[in-house]
C-alpha cells in the first residue's frame, strides 16, 4: 500500500514537473519542424512533380534544377533574388497580419499601388528641405496604403460588404487611378511612357549593391518581419488580434472590441502594403511606372508566401525568399536550358496545391 | 394489430451515454402520438433512428408489419416517412415550389417541369389547407409558413408517417393553432403523426396517446383522454436524485444583480423574454429553471451584453449596465460561463494558456504592451492543477481535451476573474459525471466565497441540488419564484411545462429578504 501511494505521488510530481517546466530548446525546434512540416513536404512534392514534368518534355530535371538554383543563388544573382523577395515578403506580412485577425484582405495590391503612387507624388512635389524629403515621402506612402485599406474595412463594418470582396474590388480603382495620373496630369511630359517624373536624389533609398536594385528598403522589410513576429506572438494587442481570428465570438465574449480592432488591423495591414509600394518607388524605380508594381504580382505571390508559412512572420521570410528564388531562378534555367521559365510558375502552383491539402498531407497521419 | 410503425427493444449508445435503452413504441395508423420527456431523455435520438439518420445498436423497426433497416434518410423517405426538423432544412433564396420539388423534380424531356411542380404544390396545399403560395421565396415567409413548406416537402414525397421535432418551439400561439388544425386535417386523411414536445398543454390538446421518455427508457404510455398533465409530469421528472451536493445554507448579503422589466427580442424581432425581473445577492446561487428555449438564451445574452434588450434595466452592484459593452460589464465584475463552450467560451485551435488568458491580456502585460508570458503560463499551470484539468502540457490546443476538461478551462478562467457576479449557463451539459461533481463543488465554493451566482439549467436535479433560490421561466415569462428548500421537482415541473402558475408554492421572497 505504502509503496503504491509512493509511486502515485512520484507520478504526480513528475507530471506536474512536466507541466511546469518551461519549453526546452529541442521542444521548440520540434515545434517549428512540426509547423513547417506540411510546407516543407509541399515544396518537396512540388519539386518532384516538377521534375516529372521536365523529364516528360525530354529535358534533364537535375540539370534544370541546378540551373534554377544557380539562377537564384549564384553570387551574381542573389541581389536580384533578394530585391524581388523584399516586396513579396512585405506583401506577405500585410496579408498575414490581416488574415491572422480573420480579415481576408485581398486588396494588398491596390494598397501597395496607392502607397507607391503617393510616395512618388510627394517626393516630387513636396516643397521641403532635402533631409525631410525621404522620410516624408515614405510616411505619406505608408499612410496612403493604410487609409486605402481602412476604406475596405469601413465597407465591411458599416455596410456589411465582406472584406474579401470590398478589398478585392478596391484594387481596380487604385490601379487605374494611378494609371490615369501618370499617363496624364502627373505624367512625365515628353517621355511618352506612362510614368511619373523621377524623384529627386534626396528622396531615394540608398542602393546596397552596386549594379543591383537591392536597396535600404530591404532592411525596413526585415525589421518589419521581426516587429510583427514580436507583436503578434508577444503583445496584448497581438493576443487580441489572434483571438479575433481564431474565434470572433470568443473574442467578443471576452470583451475584445472586435470592430475597432478590425479597423486597426486593416489600417496596419494597409500601412505595411503602403511601405512596400513606397520602397519600390523610392528604392527601385525612382518613379511610379504604370504596371511596374502590378505586373510582377507581388501582392498575389505575397498571399502565397503568407499561406505557405501558415501566416507566421518569420516563416514569411523563408517562403517569400523561396518564391522569389523560384522566379529569378526561372530566368537562369531558361537562359541555360531549353526549359521555359514558365515551369517555375507551374512549380509554384503545384506547391500551393500541396499546401492546400494541409492537415491531410502530413507525416504520421493514419487516416 | 395493425401498427403503422412499431419499435421493439431499440438500444442506442453514444460514447459514455445510453441514449435509448430497450425502447418499445407502437403507433397505429391515423394516430397523433406525443413524445414527451426532459432534455436528454432520448426523444430526438429515437426519432432520428426511425428517420434513418442513426442506426440502432439493438432492436428492430417494423413499418406496416414489415421489419426493415434504414441506412439513410433516403430509405425512410422512400418508405413514406417524413420528418420536420426543429431547424428547417430549406433554401431561403429559392421559391416554395423549388424547395418542395428539390431532389425529386418532375421532368419533361429531361428538363425540370416547373409548371407541373407548381401544380402539384398547389394541389397538395389545397388538399390539406396549408395556404402556401408556391411562387413566394422562402426567405420572405414567416416561420409558421416555412414550417408548412417542410410539411409540404414530406407530403410531396408521399409521406404517410410524419415526425415533427418540437414543432411549436418556434411558433407564436396563433401559428400553433394553425399547425394543430393542419395536423388534425392530416390525420383525418389517414396520415400518422409523431410529435416531440415539452409542453404538456399541447400534449393534452392534440395527441391521442402520450409516450413519456426518461433517461432513455419509456416510463409511461398514457391515453390523453384518461390522463392529466400532472400525471404526465410525474412520469417525466419522477426519478431518483443522482447527485447530492453537499452545501451549507446560504448566507446572502447585498444585492449584486438587479434586473427590472427586461424584455428581449431575437434577431427576427420575435419577443423571447418579456418583463422579466429578478435579483441575485452575494453569497447565493439563484437558479433559473425551465425547459430550454423558453427565454433563457435571451436573458443571458442581454445580461452578458451580447445583445441589446428592448426595454428594461440591468444593474450590477448598483451601477446601470443596461447599455454598456461586454468589456465594461466584465470590468465592473461579471463573469460568464456560456452554454456554447466550443462556439463562445473557447478558441479551440489554440493553447490552454491562450484560452485561460482571455480578459487578462491587458492586466498581465508590461507597460510596453507585451504579455508577461511567464506569469500567464504560471497561472495556467496552477489552474490546471487546481481544477484538475487533465492535460500533458498547457501548450496543447484546447481541442485535444475532453468535453469535461474543456468546461473546466472555461470555469477556471471565469473564476480567476474573481467577479462579484458569475453567470453559469448549463455548466454541466454534455459533461461526464466526475466532471459534473467537480463543477458543482467549485460553484458552491465560489458562492461560499461571497460571489453571486446566476445558474441557468434545464436539469432540475442541478437546480434543486445547487440553487438556494429558484425562478421558473416559461414561454418568455418568469412564472414563479421560490426558495429551493420549498421547491419540489413535481411543482417545478408543472411550472416549467406551463401546466400551472400555482402548482408550486410561491414564496414571498421580499419577506424572506427582510428576514435575511
Amino acid at each position: 500500500m505504502a509503496k503504491t501511494s509512493n509511486e502515485q505521488t512520484e507520478n504526480l510530481s513528475e507530471s506536474s514537473a512536466q507541466i511546469a517546466s518551461p519549453p526546452n530548446w529541442y521542444k521548440i525546434v520540434y515545434g517549428w519542424l512540426r509547423n513547417a512540416q506540411s510546407s516543407v513536404l509541399a515544396i518537396i512534392g512540388g519539386l518532384l512533380i516538377g521534375a516529372l514534368i521536365i523529364a516528360l518534355t525530354g529535358e534533364n530535371p537535375i540539370l534544370g534544377y541546378s540551373e534554377l538554383f544557380q539562377g537564384a543563388f549564384s553570387r551574381f544573382n542573389i541581389p536580384s533574388t533578394l530585391n524581388r523577395a523584399a516586396p513579396i515578403v512585405g506583401a506577405a506580412l500585410a496579408v498575414s497580419i490581416a488574415f491572422r485577425a480573420g480579415l481576408i484582405n485581398l486588396g494588398v495590391e491596390g494598397q501597395l499601388v496607392f502607397g507607391g503612387l503617393t510616395a512618388s507624388l510627394v517626393a516630387v512635389t513636396l516643397p521641403a528641405p532635402d533631409y525631410l524629403r525621404l522620410p516624408i515621402a515614405l510616411l505619406a506612402g505608408i499612410l496612403a496604403g493604410g487609409l486605402y485599406a481602412l476604406l475596405s474595412a469601413w465597407f465591411q463594418f458599416r455596410f456589411g460588404v465582406p472584406i474579401l470582396i470590398s478589398s478585392l474590388l478596391m484594387n481596380y480603382p487604385a490601379i487605374y487611378f494611378a494609371s490615369y495620373l501618370v499617363s496624364g496630369p502627373f505624367g512625365e511630359q515628353l517621355s511618352g511612357v506612362a510614368q511619373s517624373p523621377m524623384v529627386p536624389e534626396s528622396a531615394r533609398l540608398a542602393s546596397l549593391v552596386q549594379g543591383s536594385r537591392l536597396n535600404a528598403g530591404a532592411f525596413i522589410i526585415l525589421a518589419l518581419v521581426f516587429i510583427l513576429a514580436l507583436v503578434i506572438k508577444r503583445s496584448a494587442a497581438g493576443y487580441e488580434l489572434r483571438m479575433r481570428g481564431l474565434n470572433i465570438n470568443f473574442a467578443r465574449y471576452g470583451g475584445i472590441a472586435v470592430k475597432p480592432l478590425g479597423y486597426k488591423v486593416m489600417l496596419a495591414s494597409g500601412m505595411i502594403a503602403g511601405v512596400v509600394g513606397a520602397i519600390e518607388v523610392l528604392g527601385v524605380h525612382y518613379r511610379y511606372i504604370d504596371t511596374a508594381l502590378t505586373a510582377p504580382l507581388y501582392a498575389w505571390i505575397g498571399i502565397m508566401a503568407a499561406l505557405l508559412s501558415n501566416l507566421n512572420p518569420i516563416g514569411v521570410l523563408l517562403t517569400g525568399l523561396f518564391l522569389s528564388a523560384l522566379q529569378t531562378g526561372g530566368y537562369g534555367m531558361e537562359r541555360h536550358t531549353d526549359i521555359p521559365r514558365e515551369l517555375a510558375l507551374v512549380l509554384q502552383a503545384i506547391i500551393i496545391m500541396f499546401v492546400a491539402t494541409r492537415g491531410t498531407f502530413r507525416l504520421g497521419t493514419e487516416d | 394489430m395493425n401498427y403503422h410503425v412499431e419499435l421493439r427493444g431499440i438500444v442506442k449508445r453514444f460514447p459514455g451515454v445510453l441514449a435509448n435503452d430497450h425502447v418499445d413504441l407502437a403507433v397505429k395508423c391515423g394516430e397523433i402520438r406525443a413524445l414527451v420527456g426532459e432534455n436528454g431523455a432520448g426523444k430526438s435520438t429515437l426519432m432520428n433512428i426511425i428517420y434513418g439518420l442513426y442506426q440502432p445498436d439493438e432492436g428492430t423497426i417494423y413499418l406496416n408489419g414489415q421489419p426493415l433497416s434504414f441506412s439513410s434518410p433516403l430509405d425512410s423517405i422512400a418508405a413514406g416517412i417524413g420528418m420536420v426538423h426543429q431547424h428547417f432544412m430549406l433554401f431561403p433564396s429559392l421559391t416554395v415550389t423549388e424547395n418542395v420539388i428539390y431532389g425529386s423534380e418532375p421532368t419533361h424531356r429531361t428538363l425540370i417541369d416547373r409548371k407541373m411542380g407548381k401544380q402539384r404544390v398547389l394541389e397538395l396545399s389545397e388538399a390539406y389547407n396549408l395556404q402556401v403560395d408556391p411562387d413566394r421565396k422562402v426567405s420572405e415567409l414567416p416561420v409558421g409558413v416555412q414550417q408548412r413548406v417542410e410539411i409540404l416537402k414530406a407530403l410531396y414525397r408521399k409521406a404517410d408517417l410524419l415526425i415533427l421535432d418540437e414543432p411549436t418551439a418556434v411558433l407564436t400561439p396563433q401559428e400553433k393553432d394553425g399547425l394543430f388544425d393542419i395536423l388534425r386535417r392530416l390525420v383525418s386523411e389517414g396520415k400518422t403523426i409523431i410529435f416531440i414536445t415539452h409542453k404538456l398543454q399541447e400534449v393534452m390538446e392534440i395527441s391521442d396517446i402520450a409516450t413519456v421518455l426518461r433517461g432513455g427508457k419509456v416510463t409511461a404510455n398514457l391515453r390523453t383522454a384518461d390522463t392529466s398533465p400532472e400525471e404526465i409530469c410525474s412520469h417525466m421528472v419522477g426519478r431518483e436524485v443522482l447527485l447530492r451536493v453537499e452545501k451549507k445554507p446560504s448566507q446572502p448579503t447585498e444585492t449584486v444583480l438587479t434586473v427590472e422589466d427586461l424584455s428581449v427580442n431575437d434577431q427576427r424581432g420575435v419577443p423571447v423574454l418579456q418583463n422579466a425581473s429578478l435579483s441575485v445577492r452575494a453569497g447565493e446561487i439563484v437558479g433559473i429553471a425551465g425547459v430550454a428555449g423558453n427565454g433563457q438564451e435571451g436573458l443571458i445574452q442581454a445580461l452578458s451584453g451580447l445583445i441589446k434588450p428592448k426595454t428594461g434595466r440591468i444593474r450590477l452592484s448598483g451601477k446601470d449596465i443596461t447599455n454598456t459593452s461586454v468589456a465594461e460589464r466584465r470590468a465592473k465584475g461579471m463573469s460568464y460561463i456560456p452554454e456554447d463552450r466550443t462556439g463562445l467560451g473557447l478558441a479551440l485551435d489554440t493553447s490552454i494558456i491562450d484560452n485561460l488568458s482571455l480578459g487578462f491580456q491587458r492586466e498581465h502585460s508590461s507597460s510596453f504592451g507585451f504579455l508577461r508570458l511567464g506569469l500567464l503560463r504560471e497561472r495556467t499551470v496552477n489552474a490546471v492543477q487546481d481544477f484538475g484539468i487533465k492535460t500533458a502540457n498547457v501548450e496543447d490546443a484546447v481541442n485535444t481535451l475532453s468535453g469535461g476538461n474543456m468546461q473546466k478551462v472555461v470555469l477556471a478562467r471565469e473564476f480567476l476573474h474573481n467577479s462579484p457576479l458569475i453567470i453559469a449557463e448549463q455548466p454541466t451539459r454534455g459533461v461526464d459525471v466526475a466532471a459534473i461533481e467537480n463543477i458543482h463543488r467549485n460553484l458552491i465554493a465560489q458562492r461560499d466565497d461571497g460571489h453571486a451566482i446566476l445558474l441557468v439549467s434545464a436539469d432540475l436535479n442541478e437546480i434543486l441540488g445547487l440553487a438556494d433560490r429558484i425562478y421558473v421561466i416559461f414561454d418568455g415569462h418568469i412564472v414563479g419564484e421560490m426558495l429551493a428548500s420549498e421547491a419540489t421537482e413535481y411543482g417545478l415541473g408543472l411550472l416549467m411545462t406551463g401546466v400551472t402558475n400555482e402548482g408550486a408554492k410561491i414564496t414571498n421572497i421580499m419577506q424572506g429578504r427582510t428576514n435575511g
